[in-house]
């Protein structure tokens, strides 16, 4: 009965037991979503939903698809259900079953009913075993289906009876006074339990077999996948709607409500008013602002990617192209690489002690460019390597044999090939040294909170002069703010409480999600830079 | 290519081209056949052609080792102007390596160690001081794979020309008003033109070059090449990735550019060989190069038993 040979070519029509075993994926799915929903506290577990309290909900579910999934496999088993199972559910996943009903073994052993040591050992060992052998022993059907229905419904009562209510509280002993409430625990034992259903769900579905540990895997990849999305996009939203209030307070528009800007020679009122990007910190500002801080993080960017990608490129061409592929070039590319995850707070600390001194003796705007290029540089040639190495031989060899110099072959084949994944390292690079802060606290910062008035000016600061160095820019090497340095402060220090600002939690939040803006900012020009190159090399 | 396959006759021919090979002649010795060849020891008038005019290229006793293999031994053969040579052979017998000596492109090899002699119209090319630029783009080169560049058509053919200083269309020249634009035109029409690609093309010079046709993409390569104008044009199996309508369209092109240039053009495929080239040299196991002559000579009435036996696909 059992083996490949005997499945249908061509599958009849849905039938109802599939449908059933679609809906209970379905299903599953839903409950995941319900408990992720929980966990991050969009429902409470005392909130009724449709009518019931959600964790009566989430034990309710759980114990109906857990009879769900055991009917199907037994009734599969019986031969009710035409099913094309393996003799046995494998290894995996009786360890698997095995070591989670281990572990609720000994905690149902040892937490609920007291005993101890010898006693839940020997419960653990009970429990575990007897899940490995129902699973490893019966056919495929029965084997994936039982132990996790089984612990679904086991799950579910516990919720329904109260024995894990929303009240409940399991305090470790620990020094730290750690513990475990219901409003974590519960959500996340739901969200564990249901992936598991899911996947034996998915598995009857497929009628076991190969193709049912196709689809089983396929439902955790997916449901693993969907969950990372809107683990991130939960993560943007909350920075967004903490810091939105903030954000746009005191936003106005109209001609002449903005502050007065000169652009070419010509002053002009713009016909925005934004105080948080507008202003600095002062004692008279109706709306504080975080404007030098902004202003900082960009110079403080353009300036490292000015000075590490061009170095960077540069190192990478030779290593790349000319020099032997040989001992150096490996001691080069560890080098990088170990550079690379060296921790920024080192890097810092070589800004501090290397570049400041050197650099007027001063925490400045350079110092802080320089030391965030030298966190970029290895990447910028990590990735320009990698890239040029992935630049088919065949257009060097075609370069050759027109007579072009190896230099010219570089500059107008290789790089050009090689520019969208060297942008992609950039854009990487640039993600990173944006956020960093131990580096910038180290090197370039100012006062916490500046005034607008202290924002720096690189552009307007140069200065010609008739002597030795003919170009000065005193804004470079003067000490300014940047975001993720101000955000830092802001918080952990507690600084801005003493200065102006007022609705301090609202400024942090805006402060982080202007952060979050201008990076993104950044990788879009970057996202749009790699677009415009690979578009040149590629035919529509 | 099976020992097994060896009849009566076949041994008969062998014993015949023992003779013929000038091996001692009344010896019995038992035959012996290593992967389908015939035993037979080369003899130099096989590879002396005769033809009218100065050699264009010359090479004499060519040795390559790619480390401890020896890939080609001693290799003598004088090419003729304005003519198609075709190099045939089994796979690894060397012709593609004696190809890439022509220009030095073995040069790029790190393993590769190269001892003899090739002269291009009398000077020496494996001697000091010999300009590799200059060298190749009189002795140009066609790949086996079709490989342009992932550039616009019109930039794939002015490239040689742009990147040797001869046509210059950058934005300092055109500031200066002398950017060549119009030769670069003229250029990229001659050049596709010549390969037979323009009425294809030429309503779309500013696409992507990788947008075209696997045989499109190898005409390119050779307009390519001759944009450069080179003397000499060496081509590497240019139709063994490409389909039959595709295959006969670069051989009727290589039949063309032998009135203005030489093609030295190496090919697995006989029948190509005998179509489009003038003389044709065989290559064997082992890099030697067995016999050498006129295309009639060597395909019709072939003086080593091995070429016959290869040609009438014996073995190879």
């Amino acid at each position: 009965m059992a083996g490949a040979t005997d499945t249908a070519l061509v599958s009849e029509d849905t039938s109802e037991t599939e449908a059933v075993a679609a809906g209970a994926v379905g299903l599953a799915a839903v409950l995941f979503a319900l408990s992720l929903a929980s966990v991050f506290e969009l429902v409470t577990i005392t909130d009724p939903v449709a009518g019931v309290p959600m964790v009566a909900l989430l034990g309710g579910l759980l114990v109906v698809l857990g009879f769900a999934v055991v009917t199907f496999g037994v009734g599969s088993r019986l031969g009710y259900v035409a099913t094309d199972p393996r003799p046995t559910a494998g290894l995996l996943a009786s360890g698997t079953f095995g070591l989670i009903w281990f572990v609720v073994g000994g905690l149902v052993a040892s937490q609920t009913l007291g005993l101890g040591t010898a006693g839940w050992v020997v419960a653990s060992l009970v429990t575990g075993g007897a899940a490995f052998a129902v699973s490893a022993l019966p056919r495929e059907d029965i084997g994936s289906t039982l132990p996790a229905g089984a612990l679904a419904v086991f799950a579910g009562v516990v919720f329904l009876t109260g024995v894990i209510g929303p009240s409940w509280l399991w305090d470790l002993g620990w020094e730290q006074q750690a513990s475990f409430n219901a409003e974590f625990t519960i959500p996340v034992l739901t969200a564990f339990c249901s992936l598991l259903v899911g996947w034996a769900a998915a598995k009857a579905y497929g009628g076991f077999g190969a193709r049912g540990r196709h689809i089983g895997a396929y439902v955790l990849v997916y449901l693993n996948a969907i969950s990372i999305i809107a683990l991130l996009f939960l993560l943007v939203a909350f920075t967004v709607l903490k810091g939105l209030p903030g954000l746009f307070k005191g936003l106005a528009f109209g001609a002449g409500a903005g502050p007065e800007v000169t652009l070419v020679g010509v002053t002009f009122s713009l016909p925005v008013s934004w105080p948080f990007v507008m202003n600095g910190v002062a004692l008279l500002n109706d709306v504080n602002g975080v404007l030098p801080a902004i202003v900082g993080t960009i110079w403080l960017v353009v300036g490292a990617v000015l000075f590490a990608v061009p170095l960077g490129i540069g190192a990478a061409v030779f290593i790349t192209e000319y020099a032997d592929r040989g001992r150096f070039t490996q001691v080069v590319e560890i080098a990088t690489n170990g550079l690379w995850s060296t921790p920024s707070i080192v890097f810092g600390l070589f800004g501090l002690a290397f570049l400041v001194p050197r650099l007027g003796n001063q925490k400045s705007l350079l110092a802080g460019m320089l030391t965030l290029g030298f966190m970029l540089l290895p990447l910028v040639v990590i990735t320009s390597r990698e890239s040029m190495l992935a630049v088919p031989d065949e257009y060097r060899d075609a370069s050759a044999a027109l007579g072009v110099t190896k230099w010219q072959t570089v500059r107008s084949i290789v790089l050009p090939a090689a520019l969208p994944g060297i942008v992609t390292g950039i854009i990487l690079g640039v993600g990173r040294i944006a956020g960093e802060t131990a580096p910038i606290l180290l090197t370039m910062s100012g006062s916490v909170a500046p005034p607008g008035s202290q924002t720096v000016d690189v552009l307007g600061g140069f200065q010609l002069q008739y002597a030795p160095p003919f170009v000065t820019n005193p804004e470079l090497m003067q000490a300014t703010s940047a975001l993720p340095y101000q955000l830092y402060s802001l918080i952990t220090a507690g600084v801005g409480q003493s200065s102006n600002i007022s609705a301090i939690d609202e400024f942090r939040w805006a402060t982080a999600l202007i952060l979050l803006v201008v990076v993104l900012g950044f990788y879009a020009i970057g996202i749009a830079t790699r677009y415009y190159f690979r578009s040149k090399l590629q035919h529509d | 290519m099976s020992e097994t396959r060896q009849t009566t006759d076949d041994a008969q021919a062998t014993a015949d081209s023992e003779l013929a090979g000038g091996a001692s002649p009344g010896t019995d010795q038992p035959l012996e056949v290593t992967s389908g060849e015939t035993r037979e020891r080369t003899r130099e008038e096989w590879v002396e052609h005769e033809f009218e005019g100065e050699a264009k290229l010359s090479v004499s006793d060519l040795d390559v080792y790619y480390g401890d293999d020896h890939a080609l031994k001693s290799v003598s053969m004088e090419i003729p102007e304005n003519s198609v040579t075709a190099l045939i052979g089994p796979s690894g017998c060397g012709k593609s390596t004696f190809l890439r000596c022509l220009n030095r492109m073995n040069d790029r090899i790190k393993a590769a160690s190269i001892d003899g002699s090739v002269r291009l119209e009398g000077e020496e090319l494996y001697q000091d001081g010999v300009n590799l630029v200059e060298l190749r783009k009189r002795v140009g080169m066609v790949f086996q794979s079709p490989n342009p560049f992932p550039k616009s058509i019109a930039d794939n053919i002015s490239y040689g020309p742009r990147k040797h200083g001869d046509l210059d269309t950058g934005l300092l020249a055109n500031l200066l008003g002398r950017s060549d634009d119009d030769a670069v035109d003229e250029l990229v029409e001659r050049s596709l033109q010549q390969a037979a690609l323009w009425d294809e093309v030429n309503d779309r010079l500013d696409d992507n070059a990788l947008g075209l046709s696997g045989g499109q993409q190898q005409r390119l390569c050779i307009a390519r090449a001759l944009a450069t104008d080179p003397e000499v044009l060496l081509m590497d199996e240019p139709a063994s990735a490409l389909d039959p309508i595709a295959t006969s369209k670069i051989e009727d092109l290589v039949h063309d550019l032998a009135e203005e240039y030489t093609v030295v053009i190496v090919t697995h495929n006989m029948q190509q060989a005998a179509r489009i080239s003038d003389q044709t040299a065989v290559f064997l196991t082992g890099g030697e190069l067995v016999e050498y002559g006129d295309t009639d000579q060597v395909f019709e009435d072939p003086q080593s038993q091995r070429v016959e036996d290869y040609i009438s696909g014996k073995f190879g």
